[in-house]
């Protein structure tokens, strides 16, 4: 791509900085909406683009804004950067090299749904990251843009940020808010949705997008969203931002327009697997989504929303990690079941069991204590999980046991072999650890 | 409340069930479904956590171009089935819904929730106190795995003995992170003091408050716990649930009537003896619902303290010693029969109806009227009989479109039952009005906060009821019943309002409930409030109607039955003029007060029956020549009328302490040697004539006040449905007698003006009496448990005062009032009102006055004495 749309930063040194955004036509797209459309021109043009929602779930933008009643005297846009999927970086790169595009794409937003106030919600992580965005939105109050009265449109609306406190959980969207008004980061029971009244922050109806999403936004304005239908592929278009990490040989965030091939990102833009090891895995969606076996089939398929489904994952924040033939696949398993049994935020008992006892078969995996029937069992326990949970955490929580074990079972066996080839002599001994042996 | 029905589906048969209904309730009242459930509680907003109760759902399929139903082949409705399991809990009866509760899908969701709760759970049941009456088990038994996968070695370890607080210990193990426990706290109570701390399967139960779980309702969550995860300190390890008879019972703390069950067991500890093991809620969803305050709970223990008197005593050379029943019924009676006609009784809180009756036969056989019960403040009752609450009121009932007042009353403090209750209206939208003095904790939810100074509750209620009047906010229809209406427009004409929108909120509410105390009240001040209370019902419609009416917030169990018997605060304060020759007193602490430890001394004869023999029930008077031991409410049969007119029965539970007898049987004994006629064999008996004589408890035999309503939702009836220890109402859900307005008969409303009220003179404040919860006396403080929590005596004076007095907080000082000098730790507080000091009753056992009387407060250099 020859211009960034959302990583200005890689092409305009100082974008971050308001004089140079607005220099570079910032904040033109919000004078734009502002002045010369109403807000359901602004949510025709962003459904008529197609823009689907960058968090991972791929719902439509422009549908979503549409889902909140216009009566309601109080909404809010809510913009997620609570950047937690193992292997996503892509908002942080943007809050810190263009931040100006966020803030304009969430007040566009906000102004599409005649929001009150827009909360921006960043992980704890990101407190410096948070602090320069504080100064960033004083900018922008500054010259009119955020706060009373906006470029005398009549139409106010506030923009506050917020920090987390470190869990993954609070990326989840109804946890947010109830992180956000200061409560027990759980998910909430929907209905109702966050874009109905009851359901969203202080119950009044709101829109959550991601940080990316928004970040879309002002280009599709000032562009149209026909050119934006130029760019990736009719049913996922515009850019996006791959997160390449894990054995690559240049790892980094990547723009590129949707439905390039996963062969094309990893061996011409990431430049291939150090040691030109063999690429064994790829996780296209951090530890959320199905692992994929890095065959033919899947290195040429196009990363799509709907192409990645079909394979049998999902794109999610396409934050992709590369796992090469020396990694023992039960290991990144076990490695991602971890980080679910430590996250889940245990309010419903399937995620908050099943995590834990997961974890634990693991750890008897790993210690070489392991039978065949523990993988039977991991395999149970994640089956008993899907489908029972609150959230999309415990469903997704399954996803590394499940995928790992389908298309790498050879590498639990691995363990299982092991153990058994060192217990044998153990096994006529007396102690306890023999006895348990012998009985399995 | 309007009901729509329609018609929904479950496996298959159609049920009619009310639109909106919550899916697991509607299922098992209206089909007899079971949906099995832990996180969900019929009295807590859904939550949907524990994923126990998913249920398949599916919809009728309707043509999306003509709206009209996808039928099948057969002509049935095409039903369109969810992607996923949902939980029923969170689910609302919907029409043309259909359910599927015995599908595989179902079947092995249950089985795989239950096998995860199980996984980390210890399995101590054998050893645990709920083992036997605990959901978790009987839905294993049901619905979950037999064996367990989970490898002994790998379940979580977490804390098993952890106070929460100095009354409930959690074992983080059992516990299967419900949250009831929190959500009965932060929804039912509004006291924040747990929270969940932590994540994923460390996830656990904390106190967030300071002290820990400060609150006067803890108690209930151990019963809502599904696990033995919560337990008190007063039942834990004390016996197995399957050993314990629940005998049905009433609390006898407070005017709310709490309906209870008394769990008794023989108990090696106490000598072999049955004894209460613990106190659990029955429902009675017209009374306390579900719920039991922790005084009501932990506040059995006097019932066989080794405090307690267990022979009569008589005065021989001086001496008050033991004596047989016979000797000491002898010399009573003596006493009484020369005495004659100049025998007065002052009849305590705790009496039981067949007692008062049994009091009063032996009055009127002597030819005395001096019935007075005690506390001796209290005002004229007649408001309640007039326009009392409704029978057959429920304050659930109360919501949107209702209002609710508390005047002169801290209701957490003097029946937190009711605050809880008023709280929880005021949350569904019930416009709530607090009037007070000072401030309390129901102001926080209150739409109109009144305070008002010293002596000026009546101004406030005159005030709002002239607001009514000139708005013509009245009732017409209502009018017509009433006589005076001209006389009290006339006499209010020119009256302050204040509060006209409180006025207006209450008087156009479709129900309206007052609760009028006596706080900061002389007996006049007293029946004055009550009065005016109860113009404003009557003038705006609220008389006679079911959930409307006056709730006096009494001192005691059964004042209000003693009332109805004919005994009367007025008769007690007369006998401060004229003092009888003979006083009974029945389990009355007069002595409490200085102006009646006086009076002790100036009768000739102290009769006392009493349970504790201490100097508030006479001991140290010379004159007490006489003490006999009577019964608690856990050792006989007998009857408790709550505030609210409810006649309500209780049972024997265990043996007597030493040799006491009910007090009817004492005084029955004392009669029959005065020629009366053989008393009564049982207290059912006694009650039988006392019906005869009594019209207003024609109806309420024994046989009668054991029937059961129905309780609606059904949570004791079931144990292990919705979970929890709370019993079922068997027992008796009582009978309330009418009030007057609910007949068609005239009501009577009267002009009534403040009295004078207290007048201190320089130098001097009002010295006002505040009931507290917890206190110091015998009935509470056996309650070796709840120590920790009764407050070191203390007297409240306001931050103006303290400064001009030179006292500053933590200060010891005296209060002298009434020739009582009583040894406090002053509180310097900007909510006690400027010019009053707020002295709590029995936190000390120096005697202090009952009533608002005019003292000083003076500062001490040495420590407060020891008790």
């Amino acid at each position: 791509m020859a211009e960034h749309i959302l990583l200005r930063d890689l092409d305009i040194p100082d974008i971050r900085r308001f004089e140079v955004y607005t220099r570079h036509g910032g904040y033109e797209a919000l004078r734009k909406v502002v002045t010369t459309m109403t807000p359901d021109d602004v949510i025709n043009e962003v459904k008529k683009s197609n823009l689907r929602g960058r968090g991972g779930a791929g719902f439509p933008t422009g549908v979503k804004w549409s889902f909140i009643p216009r009566q309601e005297p109080i909404k809010y846009v809510v913009v997620n950067a609570d950047e937690s999927e193992p292997g996503t970086f892509k908002d942080r790169q943007i809050l810190e090299g263009n931040p100006h595009q966020l803030i304009e794409g969430a007040l566009i937003a906000a102004y599409a749904i005649q929001a009150t106030a827009i909360y921006i919600y960043c992980r704890g992580e990101f407190w410096d990251l948070t602090h320069a965005l504080d100064r960033h939105i004083e900018d922008a109050r500054q010259a009119g843009f955020v706060g009373e009265n906006i470029l005398d449109s009549g139409w106010s609306c506030e923009v506050h940020t917020h920090l987390g406190a470190g869990a993954y959980i609070c990326g989840e969207e109804s946890a947010l808010l109830n992180s956000l008004q200061g409560l027990l980061g759980q998910p909430r029971v929907r209905p109702p949705f966050p874009a109905q009244k009851g359901g969203g922050l202080y119950y009044e109806a709101t829109v959550v997008n991601n940080v990316e999403t928004l970040t879309n936004v002002p280009w599709i304005i000032n562009n149209g969203a026909d050119a934006y239908l130029q760019i990736g592929t009719p049913e996922s278009p515009g850019p996006k931002i791959y997160c390449l990490s894990g054995h690559i040989n240049r790892p980094g965030n990547y723009e590129l327009p949707l439905g390039i091939t996963f062969r094309e990102l990893i061996y011409e833009h990431g430049g291939g697997i150090p040691d030109d090891r063999k690429l064994k895995a790829i996780l296209p969606s951090g530890a959320s989504g199905p692992v994929l076996p890095a065959t033919d089939a899947v290195l040429d398929t196009p990363l799509t929303y709907e192409a990645v489904a079909k394979i049998g994952s999902t794109l999610g924040s396409a934050s992709i990690i590369l796992i090469d033939e020396t990694v023992n696949m039960a290991w990144a398993g076990s490695k991602m079941t971890q980080f679910f049994a430590h996250e889940s935020c245990g309010k419903c008992t399937p995620c908050r069991e099943g995590t834990y006892w997961s974890r634990r078969r693991y750890d008897t995996l790993l210690a070489g204590r392991a039978a065949e029937k523990d993988i039977d069992i991991l395999s149970d326990v994640a089956g008993q999980m899907t489908g029972l949970t609150l959230c999309a955490l415990g469903e997704f929580a399954v996803n590394p046991v499940v995928w790992t074990i389908k298309h790498f079972r050879q590498d639990y066996l691995e363990y299982i072999q092991q153990a058994a080839a060192e217990e044998k002599p153990a096994a006529r001994g007396k102690g306890k650890a023999a006895r348990d042996a012998a009985a399995r | 409340m309007t009901e729509n029905t329609v018609t929904l589906h479950i496996d298959g048969t159609p049920y009619q069930m009310p639109e909106g209904m919550n899916l697991v309730d509607a299922a098992r009242i209206y089909a007899g479904i079971e949906i099995p459930i832990f996180c969900y509680h019929p009295k807590m907003e859904p939550v949907g956590m524990c994923r126990m109760c998913l249920v398949d759902i599916g919809f009728e399929a309707r043509d999306r171009a003509t709206g009209e139903p996808v039928l099948n082949p057969d002509g049935t409705p095409q039903v369109r089935w969810g992607r996923k399991l949902e939980t029923g809990c969170t689910t609302r009866v919907t029409a043309g819904m259909h359910i599927r509760t015995k599908t595989q899908a179902v079947t092995k969701a249950r089985k795989d929730i239950l096998e995860f709760l199980l996984s980390s759970h210890p399995l101590d049941c054998p050893i645990c106190d709920k083992g036997g009456e605990c959901p978790l088990q009987d839905l294993t038994m049901r619905h979950g795995p037999g064996t367990s996968r989970m490898a002994f070695d790998e379940k979580k370890r977490l804390g098993k003995h952890l106070p929460l607080g100095d009354l409930i210990v959690l074992d983080c193990e059992r516990c299967i992170q419900c949250a009831r426990c929190i959500r009965f706290q932060a929804e039912v109570v509004g006291d924040d003091v747990l929270a969940f701390h932590e994540r994923a399967r460390s996830l656990q139960i904390i106190s967030i408050s300071d002290p820990p779980f400060d609150t006067y309702f803890g108690g209930n969550t151990a019963d809502v716990c599904p696990v033995g995860a919560l337990t008190t300190v007063d039942f834990r390890f004390g016996a197995r649930p399957w050993e314990m008879e629940n005998i049905p019972s009433i609390s006898p703390h407070g005017p709310v009537g709490e309906n209870i069950a008394l769990g008794v067991r023989l108990d090696r500890d106490s000598g072999g003896v049955k004894r209460v093991k613990r106190v659990l809620p029955r429902q009675n969803e017209e009374v306390n619902e579900i719920w039991i305050s922790d005084k009501t709970r932990f506040g059995h223990h006097f019932t066989l303290s080794p405090d307690r008197l267990q022979t009569p005593l008589l005065r021989k050379r001086g001496e008050l010693v033991e004596a047989s029943w016979s000797d000491a019924i002898k010399a009573a009676a003596k006493a009484v029969k020369e005495a004659g006609n100049r025998v007065g009784i002052i009849a305590g809180p705790m009496m039981t109806n067949e007692d008062l009756y049994m009091l009063r036969g032996l009055a009127g056989h002597v030819g005395s009227r001096k019935l007075g019960v005690w506390p001796p403040n209290l005002g004229d009752p007649d408001p309640v009989a007039e326009v009392g609450i409704a029978a057959g009121s429920r304050l659930t009932a109360l919501g949107k479109g209702d209002a609710v007042l508390v005047i002169a009353s801290d209701l957490e403090e003097e029946a937190p039952i009711w605050f809880l209750q008023a709280k929880q209206a005021a949350d569904r939208g019930a416009h709530l009005v607090v009037a007070n003095m000072r401030t309390t904790k129901l102001d926080r939810y209150a739409g109109h906060v009144i305070a008002y100074d010293f002596n000026e509750g009546v101004d406030v209620l005159n005030g709002l009821t002239a607001a009514a009047i000139s708005h013509r906010w009245t009732n017409r229809s209502a009018l017509e019943r009433v006589n005076g209406y001209d006389e009290l427009t006339a006499a209010l004409k020119g009256t302050r309002q204040p509060y006209k929108e409180a006025a207006e909120a209450m008087a156009k509410a479709r129900n309206l409930v007052v609760f009028v105390g006596d706080d900061g009240l002389d007996p006049e001040g007293h029946t004055a409030l009550l009065r005016a209370a109860a113009n404003f019902l009557i003038i705006t419609g609220h008389a006679g109607q079911l959930n409307n009416g006056l709730v006096p917030v009494w001192p005691g169990a059964n004042t209000q039955g003693a009332f109805d018997l004919g005994f009367s605060s007025e008769n007690t304060r007369a006998m401060l003029k004229n003092p009888p020759e003979v006083l009974i007193l029945a389990g009355a602490p007069a002595a409490a007060d200085p102006a009646y430890a006086a009076l002790l001394d100036r009768v000739e004869t102290v009769i006392s029956l009493t349970m504790f023999h201490n100097a508030a029930a006479g001991a140290d008077a010379p004159t007490t020549a006489v003490v006999l031991p009577i019964q608690s409410f856990a050792e006989r049969d007998g009857t408790f009328t709550s505030a609210m007119r409810r006649v309500q029965r209780f049972y024997t539970a265990h043996g007597p302490a030493g040799q006491s007898l009910p007090a009817w049987e004492a005084v029955g004994l004392i009669g029959e040697r005065l020629g009366m006629p053989r008393p009564p064999r049982s207290s059912a008996l006694v009650m039988q004539a006392l019906t005869e004589e009594v019209r207003l408890y024609s109806e309420m035999t024994y046989p009668a006040l054991a029937r059961v309503a129905e309780q609606f939702p059904p949570i004791g009836a079931s144990p292990d449905f919705y979970g929890g220890a709370t019993r079922s109402a068997a027992g008796g859900t009582g009978i309330a007698w009418p009030s007057r307005a609910e007949g068609r008969g005239k009501l009577t409303v009267k002009a009534v003006r403040a009295p004078e009220g207290v007048k201190p003179g320089p130098g001097e404040l009002v010295i006002s009496p505040v009931r507290r919860l917890y206190d110091r006396t015998p009935e509470f403080y056996t309650a070796t448990l709840m120590h920790g929590r009764i407050p070191e005596p203390f007297a409240a004076v306001n931050t103006a005062d303290a400064s001009r007095l030179g006292i500053a907080n933590g200060d010891s000082v005296v209060v002298h009032v009434a020739g009582a000098a009583v040894h406090v730790t002053a509180v310097v507080d900007s909510y006690a009102p400027e010019g009053v000091v707020l002295l709590p009753l029995y936190l000390s056992s120096e005697p202090m006055p009952l009533v608002p009387l005019a003292g000083t407060v003076e500062k001490i250099t040495e420590p407060v004495p020891a008790d």
